[in-house]
C-alpha cells in the first residue's frame, strides 16, 4: 500500500509539474493511471504531428499555437469519447499494448510508438520530410476503407482533436477563418468569391458538417 | 412568506407557459405568486457566457466530458447543451429520473428562472383541425374537447405578444398566424422549395416560423434579431421570446407579481371538505425547509412531466392515486414526437452562392400525409420535416484524409452545400406510455423521482420509414446526392416535445382536464403546460401550450369574478 501511495504521489507531482510547464490548470487534469502521464517527448511528438497536419501558411500552424496542449487536456478529460473503453477482445495488438487499465487507449503512447516506427525509431530526430511522410502514412491508413470489422485508428480521434484545438483557437478561428459574434443581419443569398474564408462562427455548419 | 399569505393565484413554474400565466393573471388584476424550482437568472447580466468566443473557454465550447459524464449524462446528448449553455440545463445527478424495462428516454430539462424558454428552439406552429380531430378520427386516445376555432383568437394574442416571424402559406394543415416578416430562404432552400412545389403541389417548403423578432418591439424593450444564432446562451437583446425577455417584465410591471426561486413544489394541497385546492407546499432547495402558500386558484406549469409529478405527489386520503385522478389516467398517454434525421444530401450547383449571418431558424416542410385522403403507409397521422441548407465548415475535415498545406487550405473556404431534413412524426397516445413515481429513488430535494415507461410503436416506425423515403425523393429531385437517411426514431424525449399525462377530454371518467384546462375533480386547479395535451400532432407544440394558457387564464379569471370557482 505504501508503495502504491508513493507511486500515486509521484504521479500527481509529475502531473502538477507538467501542468505548470504547459500552462494547464493542475486541477483540470485528472491522472488516474500511469498511462496518463504525458512525457516531454510525447508532448513534443504531438506538437510536431499537429504542425504537420495544420502547418504554417499565411497563419501559424497548429503546433505553433499550442493545439497539442489542448489535445492533452482533451484526452485527460475524455473529449470525443477518448476515455471510453476500446473494443476489447477484438483489439489488435498494435492497439491493445496501448490500453489503460480502464480499457481506454493511451492515445499519445500509441502516436509516439507509431511515428517512431515510421521513422526508424526516432521520430523527433528524423528529417522533416520523413516526419511528414510518417504522419501522412498514419493518416492515409486511418482513412483507408477499413471495412466494418476493423477497429478505427486512434489517429481519427487525435486528428479530430487537433482540428478542434486549432479552429477553436483565436488564430484558427479568427485569423485563418473568420469570426463574427454579432453579424447583425442575415444576407440569405450573396455571391461567393473564390478564396473567401469560411466562418468559424457559422455555428450550424460547424455542428452539422 | 412566513405568514403564509393568501394570493389570488399560484403559478408553479416560470417557463414558457408559467411566465405567460403569470403575465395574463397579473394583468387581469390578480395577486400572483410564481414559484420556480431553480435559481434566478437575470435577463442580460445572468447570461454569463453569452458573448464569449470558443477560445475564452477552457474546453473551447465543447465542454468538459469528464464533468458531463458525472453530472450531465443525459443533458449532454442535447445538441443545444455546450460549454456555453451548460448552466441552462439540469444536473442529472442531482435530479434523477428512472425508466422502466427497455425504455430509452432523454428527458432534457432546464431548472432555472425561465425554464426551457431560455433554451427552446423557438419554433411556433399553429395546430389545425387535422390535429384536434385526430383522436376522434382514428380512434387513438380520447377526443379533444376543443377545435381550432376555440384557439384561433388565442393564437393571435400570443403571436402578437411574443413576436413570430413567418411566411403565410395558406395551408389548412398549418394555419397562418399574425406574423412578423419572415427570415429569407438561402439559395439552396429557395431552389428546393421551387422544385418541391412543381413536383408535389400538395407539399410546401417554407421558412421556419420562429419566435425571433425581425422587427423590434420597443414597447417590450426588445431589439430585433442580430443573427447570431446562439440563443440558448441567453439573448441580452431580448430578440427571442423567453420569460426573461417578455412575460416576466410584463407581469412585474403590474406590481401584482411575487416571484420565488429555488423552491420546488412538493404538492398541491386540497381542502377535504370542499375538494378545492388551497395552495401548495414547497421546499426551499437551498436549506430544505418546507413552506406553504395559499391561493384561490392554482396553475400548474412545471413542465409536462413535472406537473404530472406534482399531481401524483399530491395524493391524499381521498385521492390515494394522485390529485385530480378519479379517472385513473393521470400520468398515462405521454407522448414525444418520433424524430430522426430522415435525409442529408450534398447539394451541388450552388458553389457561387453563399450567405452572411446566422439565421436562428431552419426550414419546415409541413405534413402532407393523411390529410383529406388517408394515404399513409402503415400510419394514420402525419410527419413533418425541419432542417436547412448550409455550406460545410471545418468540422467536415475530421472525416477527410489529408495533412499539410493543401489540407489546411481546403478547410479555409466554405465547403459543399449540404441539406438536412429531420422528420417529426405524430406520437400516438398510448395508455402504456406513462409516468409514475419511483418507489425508491429520490432527488436532491428528497422528492420521489419520476419513472418513465415509453416506447414508440408501429405507427411511428411506419411514419418515419415513409418520411425517410420521401426526404430522399425530394432532396434528389432538387439535385441533391443523398448521403444518409434514417428511419429509426431517436430515444423518446429527443424531440424535447414531451407532453400528455394529464390529458384534456370531454369525460371526467377518461380525462384529467376539461376544455378550459381545468381539473375535472378540482375546480380551481388548472394545468396549462404540455401535460394537458391529448394528442401530439407533428409540429412543435409550445405555441399551442401558450394559446391554451392564455385561454385558460381568461376563463379562470372570469370564473373567479363570477364566483363560479
Amino acid at each position: 500500500m505504501a508503495e502504491t501511495g508513493l507511486a500515486r504521489r509521484e504521479i500527481l507531482g509529475g502531473a502538477a509539474l507538467f501542468a505548470m510547464v504547459v500552462g494547464i490548470p493542475t486541477a483540470a487534469v485528472r491522472w488516474t493511471d500511469t498511462a496518463d502521464i504525458v512525457t516531454d517527448r510525447q508532448r513534443a511528438v504531438l506538437r510536431d504531428a499537429a504542425q504537420r497536419v495544420i502547418p504554417r501558411t499565411t497563419t501559424p500552424g497548429a503546433g505553433e499555437i499550442g493545439a497539442h496542449d489542448f489535445v492533452i487536456l482533451a484526452l485527460a478529460h475524455g473529449l470525443d469519447g477518448t476515455r471510453a473503453p476500446a473494443a476489447g477482445a477484438a483489439l489488435p495488438v498494435t492497439l491493445s499494448r496501448h490500453q489503460r487499465r480502464d480499457g481506454s487507449l493511451d492515445y499519445l503512447g500509441w502516436l509516439e510508438w507509431q511515428l517512431d516506427a515510421g521513422t526508424q525509431g526516432d521520430y523527433l530526430n528524423a528529417p522533416p520530410a520523413r516526419r511528414e511522410a510518417a504522419v501522412a502514412a498514419i493518416d492515409k491508413a486511418a482513412f483507408a476503407d477499413a471495412g466494418p470489422d476493423l477497429v478505427e485508428s486512434p489517429w481519427r480521434k487525435l486528428k479530430g482533436l487537433i482540428l478542434t484545438a486549432y479552429y477553436t483557437s483565436e488564430v484558427g478561428g479568427s485569423r485563418e477563418l473568420q469570426y463574427e459574434l454579432v453579424p447583425g443581419r442575415w444576407d440569405a443569398d450573396i455571391p461567393y468569391t473564390p478564396g473567401s474564408r469560411a466562418w468559424s462562427s457559422d455555428w450550424t455548419a460547424v455542428e452539422f458538417s | 412568506m412566513a405568514q403564509n399569505p393568501v394570493f389570488d393565484a399560484i403559478v408553479v413554474g416560470s417557463g414558457i407557459t408559467g411566465g405567460l400565466a403569470a403575465k395574463e393573471l397579473t394583468e387581469a388584476g390578480l395577486k400572483v405568486l410564481m414559484i420556480e424550482r431553480g435559481p434566478m437568472i437575470e435577463h442580460g447580466s445572468g447570461y454569463t457566457r453569452e458573448t464569449l468566443a470558443p477560445w475564452d473557454l477552457e474546453f473551447r465550447g465543447v465542454g468538459d466530458a469528464e464533468l458531463y459524464d458525472k453530472d450531465y449524462a443525459v443533458q449532454r446528448k442535447n445538441r443545444h447543451f455546450t460549454e456555453f449553455t451548460q448552466d441552462h440545463f439540469v444536473n442529472d445527478r442531482e435530479n434523477p429520473y428512472t425508466t422502466e424495462g427497455s425504455t430509452e428516454f432523454n428527458w432534457w430539462r432546464s431548472y432555472q428562472l425561465g425554464g426551457r424558454s431560455l433554451t427552446w428552439g423557438r419554433q411556433c406552429y399553429r395546430w389545425s383541425d387535422y390535429d384536434f380531430d385526430a383522436n376522434r378520427r382514428d380512434g387513438h386516445g380520447t377526443d379533444w374537447p376543443i377545435r381550432y376555432a376555440d384557439l384561433a383568437p388565442w393564437y393571435d394574442k400570443v403571436e402578437e405578444f411574443i413576436g413570430v416571424a413567418g411566411m403565410a402559406e395558406g395551408l389548412p394543415q398549418l394555419p397562418d398566424g399574425r406574423f412578423q416578416p419572415p427570415m429569407a430562404l438561402n439559395a439552396v432552400e429557395q431552389h428546393t422549395r421551387e422544385v418541391i412545389g412543381r413536383q408535389w403541389p400538395d407539399r410546401r417548403l417554407t421558412i421556419g416560423r420562429n419566435a425571433n423578432l425581425t422587427e423590434a418591439k420597443p414597447d417590450q424593450g426588445r431589439a430585433a434579431c442580430q443573427y447570431r444564432s446562439i440563443c440558448a446562451r441567453g439573448c441580452s437583446y431580448g430578440a427571442y421570446f423567453s420569460t426573461q425577455s417578455s412575460t416576466l417584465p410584463a407581469a412585474q410591471k403590474t406590481g401584482n407579481l411575487t416571484l420565488v426561486t429555488d423552491a420546488v413544489v412538493e404538492a398541491v394541497e386540497q381542502d377535504p371538505a370542499t375538494g378545492r385546492a388551497t395552495g401548495v407546499r414547497f421546499i426551499n432547495t437551498k436549506d430544505g425547509t418546507r413552506q406553504r402558500a395559499h391561493a384561490r386558484i392554482v396553475f400548474l406549469n412545471a413542465g409536462s412531466f413535472n406537473s404530472v409529478g406534482v399531481l401524483l405527489r399530491s395524493a391524499n386520503e381521498a385521492n390515494p392515486h394522485g390529485l385530480a385522478n378519479s379517472s385513473g389516467v393521470l400520468g398515462t398517454h405521454i407522448m414525444d414526437h418520433a424524430q430522426t434525421v430522415a435525409g442529408i444530401a450534398i447539394m451541388p450547383g450552388f458553389e457561387k452562392h453563399s450567405y452572411f449571418g446566422n439565421r436562428p431558424t431552419g426550414v419546415v416542410i409541413p405534413r402532407f400525409r393523411n390529410l383529406d385522403t388517408i394515404d399513409g403507409k402503415g400510419h394514420t397521422r402525419g410527419f413533418s420535416y425541419q432542417g436547412g441548407a448550409f455550406r460545410a465548415a471545418w468540422t467536415a475535415g475530421k472525416r477527410n484524409p489529408g495533412v499539410g498545406k493543401d489540407y489546411k487550405d481546403s478547410l479555409r473556404e466554405p465547403g459543399m452545400w449540404r441539406m438536412v431534413l429531420v422528420a417529426f412524426a405524430d406520437s400516438m397516445p398510448r395508455a402504456s406510455n406513462r409516468i409514475t413515481l419511483d418507489p425508491t429513488i429520490r432527488d436532491s430535494a428528497g422528492l420521489p423521482a419520476l419513472r418513465i415507461n415509453f416506447a414508440h410503436g408501429a405507427e411511428e416506425h411506419a411514419a418515419l420509414a415513409d418520411a425517410k423515403a420521401e426526404a430522399a425523393a425530394m432532396l434528389t429531385a432538387a439535385g441533391g446526392h443523398v448521403i444518409m437517411g434514417m428511419d429509426t426514431p431517436n430515444p423518446g424525449g429527443s424531440a424535447i416535445h414531451e407532453m400528455g399525462g394529464a390529458r384534456m377530454g370531454h369525460d371526467p371518467r377518461t380525462s384529467v382536464l376539461n376544455k378550459w384546462s381545468q381539473a375535472h375533480d378540482v375546480p380551481n386547479l388548472f394545468v396549462t403546460d404540455g401535460a394537458q395535451m391529448s394528442s401530439s400532432a407533428c409540429q412543435n407544440p409550445s405555441l399551442t401550450y401558450m394559446a391554451l394558457t392564455a385561454r385558460a387564464c381568461f376563463n379562470a379569471v372570469s370564473m373567479l369574478k363570477e364566483g363560479a370557482i
